[in-house]
């Protein structure tokens, strides 16, 4: 029994990329839950606007506030707006009796963490109590939030891991080799590859958004063509990962590995469950870098705000640049591995053909 | 001769399939056997019978002079295609696997080994796999080997290397049956038993089982025809350098040529092992 | 040499894969590469194929749509049935439909997987799918068909079969390349080149081969190693002396072509050795 015990530690300490994920692995989730996880939220930003604005804003403190604008001369409309295209979570308007509090009711800790943080604040005398107004997602479900955000994951899923495991196959079964030498651009094979999974996974997207909106009653208020859009270049990006882990996956066991190691981050920092703007910045900037928080801001912002396409402009800008990167150098690699043959050789063999015929 | 196993009119039955049917096979200390046949022709049922891993449905086998059991077992070396090393891990840490795994932990690793000690296995060319998964096999002094395709894939000379272990390992007190569908290892056997669809359909040297079958060698000017018209009688044809080969007797190849009006010089050559197997076993499965 | 591969030169690494190799494959010849595993006999083929880019040399090959090439491991669609391999081939080659279904029909019929057209690849025999995979390879009737080891592992009525495919592509026209580990494989080809560790041991025509034998080779009945020039046969040893004087008790036979490899293998190790 020993010996079967030393023989497996032996094959272990040689399976690199195990040793990765047992190691790396748990120290990454005790970074995220020690600096990201926090359901507790501060630094929420706010906006006031109205005749009473700088006083509101004189009672909206830190931490659990950051006032970013104070416009007594913007009425409510403009105050909407803010929180429509996600520059506040909370907007109060002032003037006219009670002052409205308006409140992004996307932002679910946020939301909570304004309400029980307005309960305490002492009512000034002659100040009425505020009325307060969640919009978007009025009764804080869960689901509504959720749902979006799920769409997310399902398109990282199968553009990730489904389509590296798609191509490795291909990889060990050994017909990779054999399509290299047919009359194949290696264009046609690489949009061959792709092209089922970004059918599969438009109809997949479709599926969870109607599921969404008739078992959850989710919403969707915004411009589907917009959605489309955040959708596709999303799936561009995730596709092209999925293509990059199968270039350094020599089998579907090493695919799996890697590819979950790129959706778990993914899951735990883009915004989909833990707020990002209630983590630690140390961390805060990996959910800058990761595709899914731009693709989550995209898809709550269409089902549920209604945001128009220049409120969105940051996130899928920056989609876009992802999928041309991301892409751009999965296909690069891609390519090596199908026309190692270079120009040179293939002209002097056209060269010697045309004298042997 | 000290019979090491033995199968006698040995039958496996899994369900209305019949693996092996009625088959005599002895393999003799001091002797090498080859158990020739294609997938399926019942050769792995037959080892596993005689391991004691399958029952007999009917017909006796004896590994040893007695029925096959654990401890007989133990007194078997075998070594897979797959070579049943681990890939993952040096020559001495596999070595020191098995001899702890077979209670001779102190075993020294063997000379001819002992220059890749510690070398991952998965690194080492496979002439010299096969060494070490030969040297593993025989660590616990076997008296019986089972080698299944011991020299596949490592040239004639890499091959002939291993065979001299092989020999040795058998010449000492052992005996060994090696299964195979590789008529060079055939070859080098002291005698074969051919099996096709789990019956034995040839045994004997490998001259012996050639016997008098004979081949015909065509030599022609326009190959390209003469193969056709043969082709399309049916005649299993194949290029011999400049020349056709066909595994039928020359009149009626002759027959055949004259008959669609071409020339050829028709030549009597003695059959090959090959031609003889396929004579003999026939179709395994049509389409 | 209408298509092959001259003096080239491959490394991969520190490792030199072939060194100076050439191999002629001229139409209606089948040209067979010889020798253990870690030769260089894929490397030739891939280089021939255009998969693999050589370091120097020269490589002369049709272009892709006149290319048939099966490699050592694959050659097929585990996942897919027999005639969706056809159709998925066929496309890639630009066979009209009419085309494609007579010369499928035509395959199938000569592979005997007649009656397996709905067979997923995965459920055919080791022997049906090879046969499957040079059956694909030669639908588009290629000018250059390449195949690494077909016949490695498969049944010897497959293997027949396999070579009365191969056979009729050559008598048809194609030039032939195949790599093998058998040498009795070798004997039948048009033009052997012999490959060790990257080196040519011998080339020319199995009859070439056996005539430039140096020295003698003797055969010795006894149990025990005869000179360090000696190799295993069966159950007596084969003795090989350079300067063509055998050992007493030695008899003295006629190299047949698995002699005639053997011994090459051992001169060039002896070379080596002389060298260090």
């Amino acid at each position: 029994m020993w010996a079967m015990i030393a023989k497996e530690f032996h094959e272990l300490q040689r399976d690199r990329r195990t040793v990765a994920m047992m190691i790396v692995l748990p120290v990454v989730l005790l970074v995220v839950f020690g600096y990201a996880a926090n359901f507790k939220v501060h630094d929420i930003p706010v906006a006031a606007v109205g005749p009473g604005a700088s006083q509101a804003a004189a009672l909206l403190r830190e931490p659990t506030f950051h006032v970013t604008d104070v416009d007594p001369a913007a009425g409510e409309s403009a105050a909407q707006a803010r929180l429509r295209d996600g520059q506040d979570v909370i907007a109060v308007v002032t003037g006219g009796g009670r002052p409205l509090v308006l409140m992004d009711g996307t932002q679910l800790f946020s939301v909570e963490t304004a309400e029980s943080a307005l309960a305490r604040l002492a009512p000034t005398a002659g100040t009425p109590a505020p009325r307060v107004r969640i919009l978007y997602n009025p009764d804080l479900t869960t689901s509504w939030i959720m749902v979006p955000g799920l769409a997310g994951l399902i398109l990282v899923f199968i553009g990730t891991l489904i389509t590296s495991l798609g191509v490795v196959r291909e990889r060990q079964a050994g017909t990779l080799e054999q399509l290299a030498v047919m009359p194949f651009r290696a264009w046609d094979v690489i949009a061959g590859k792709i092209a089922p999974y970004l059918m599969v996974a438009a109809v997949d997207l479709v599926f969870i958004v109607v599921i969404g909106m008739g078992v959850f009653h989710v919403p969707f208020v915004g411009n589907v063509a917009v959605f489309a859009l955040g959708a596709a270049l999303f799936l561009l990006v995730t596709l092209g990962m999925g293509i990059m882990v199968s270039t350094v996956s020599q089998n579907q066991g090493q695919a799996i590995q890697l590819a979950f190691m790129l959706v778990l981050p993914q899951v735990l920092l883009s915004g989909l469950i833990f707020p990002i703007s209630s983590m630690a910045a140390g961390v805060r900037w990996i959910s800058y870098v990761l595709p899914l928080t731009y693709f989550i801001q995209v898809s709550r912002g269409v089902m549920l705000k209604a945001a128009p396409i220049s409120a969105l402009a940051e996130p899928l800008a920056l989609l876009a640049v992802l999928a041309v990167a991301v892409l751009g150098l999965a296909i690069i690699r891609f390519r090596r591995d199908l026309a190692p043959s270079s120009r040179t050789t293939q002209a002097a063999a056209r060269t010697a053909e045309r004298a042997a015929a | 001769m000290d019979i090491l196993a033995e199968a006698s009119r040995a039958t496996r039955n899994f369900g209305s399939f019949t693996a092996v049917s009625a088959v005599d096979l002895a393999v003799g200390r001091g002797e090498v056997v080859g158990l020739l046949g294609a997938n399926g022709a019942g050769k792995t049922t037959l080892i596993r019978l005689l391991l004691g891993l399958l029952r007999p449905s009917d017909g006796t086998v004896r590994l040893f002079g007695a029925p096959p059991s654990i401890s007989t077992r133990r007194r078997v070396g075998y070594v897979p295609q797959t070579l049943g090393l681990y890939a993952g891990l040096t020559v001495a840490e596999n070595w020191s696997f098995t001899a702890a795994a077979f209670r001779r932990a102190r075993a020294a690793i063997p000379g001819n080994i002992s220059a890749w000690k510690n070398e991952l296995v998965g690194g080492l060319p496979l002439g010299a796999q096969r060494q070490v998964a030969f040297a593993v096999a025989l660590s616990h002094q076997p008296e019986l080997l089972i080698l299944d395709e011991p020299t596949s894939g490592v040239g004639p000379l890499g091959g002939a290397r291993l065979w001299e272990q092989i020999r040795q390992a058998a010449g000492g007190a052992a005996g060994a049956l090696v299964t195979t569908h590789n008529m060079e290892e055939a070859e080098q056997c002291d005698r074969l038993v051919m099996m096709a669809a789990g019956k034995v359909v040839a045994t004997g040297t490998a001259a012996g089982i050639i016997g008098d079958r004979k081949a015909t060698e065509i030599h022609c000017d326009d190959p390209g025809r003469v193969f056709a018209v043969l082709d399309a009688s049916d005649f299993a044809v194949q290029v011999q350098g400049a020349a056709l080969r066909v595994a039928a007797p020359a009149a009626a190849v002759a027959g055949v040529i004259s008959r669609a009006g071409l020339d050829a010089v028709v030549e009597v050559v003695p059959a090959n092992l090959e031609e003889a197997f396929v004579a003999l076993a026939g179709r395994p499965e049509a389409g | 040499m209408r298509y092959g591969l001259e003096e080239v030169r491959v490394t991969r690494g520190r490792n030199v894969a072939l060194a100076g190799v050439t191999v002629a494959v001229d139409p209606s010849r089948i040209a067979v590469v010889v020798g253990g595993d870690g030769a260089g006999k894929s490397t030739c083929l891939q280089v021939l194929a255009g998969l693999l880019e050589p370091d120097a040399g020269t490589v002369r090959r049709p272009a892709k749509e006149h290319i048939g090439y099966v490699p050592a491991t694959a050659g097929l669609y585990r996942d897919l049935t027999v005639q969706e391999n056809l159709d998925f081939t066929a496309a890639a080659f630009g066979l009209s439909r009419g085309e494609r279904d007579r010369k499928a029909s035509q395959i199938l019929e000569q592979t005997g997987l007649g009656r397996a057209r709905r067979r997923l690849g995965s459920q055919l025999s080791g022997g049906m799918q090879r046969k499957l995979a040079v059956g694909l390879a030669l639908l588009h009737s290629p000018e250059l068909l390449i195949l690494d080891e077909p016949t490695t592992g498969v049944d010897p009525v497959s293997r027949a079969d396999l070579w009365r495919l191969i056979s009729r592509a050559a008598v048809d026209g194609a030039a032939v390349a195949v790599t093998t580990t058998y040498v009795n494989e070798a004997a039948r080809a048009a033009s052997v080149v012999l490959l060790e560790a990257g080196k040519m041991l011998a080339s020319g025509t199995p009859e070439q081969i056996l005539h430039d034998v140096p020295g003698a080779v003797g055969a010795w009945p006894g149990a025990d190693r005869p000179t360090s020039l000696s190799w295993r046969r069966g159950a007596s040893w084969r003795v090989w002396s350079p300067a063509g004087r055998l050992p007493d008790g030695v008899r003295p036979v006629t190299p047949d072509f698995e002699d005639a490899v053997v011994v090459a293998t051992l001169a060039a190790e002896a070379a080596n050795q002389a060298g260090r």
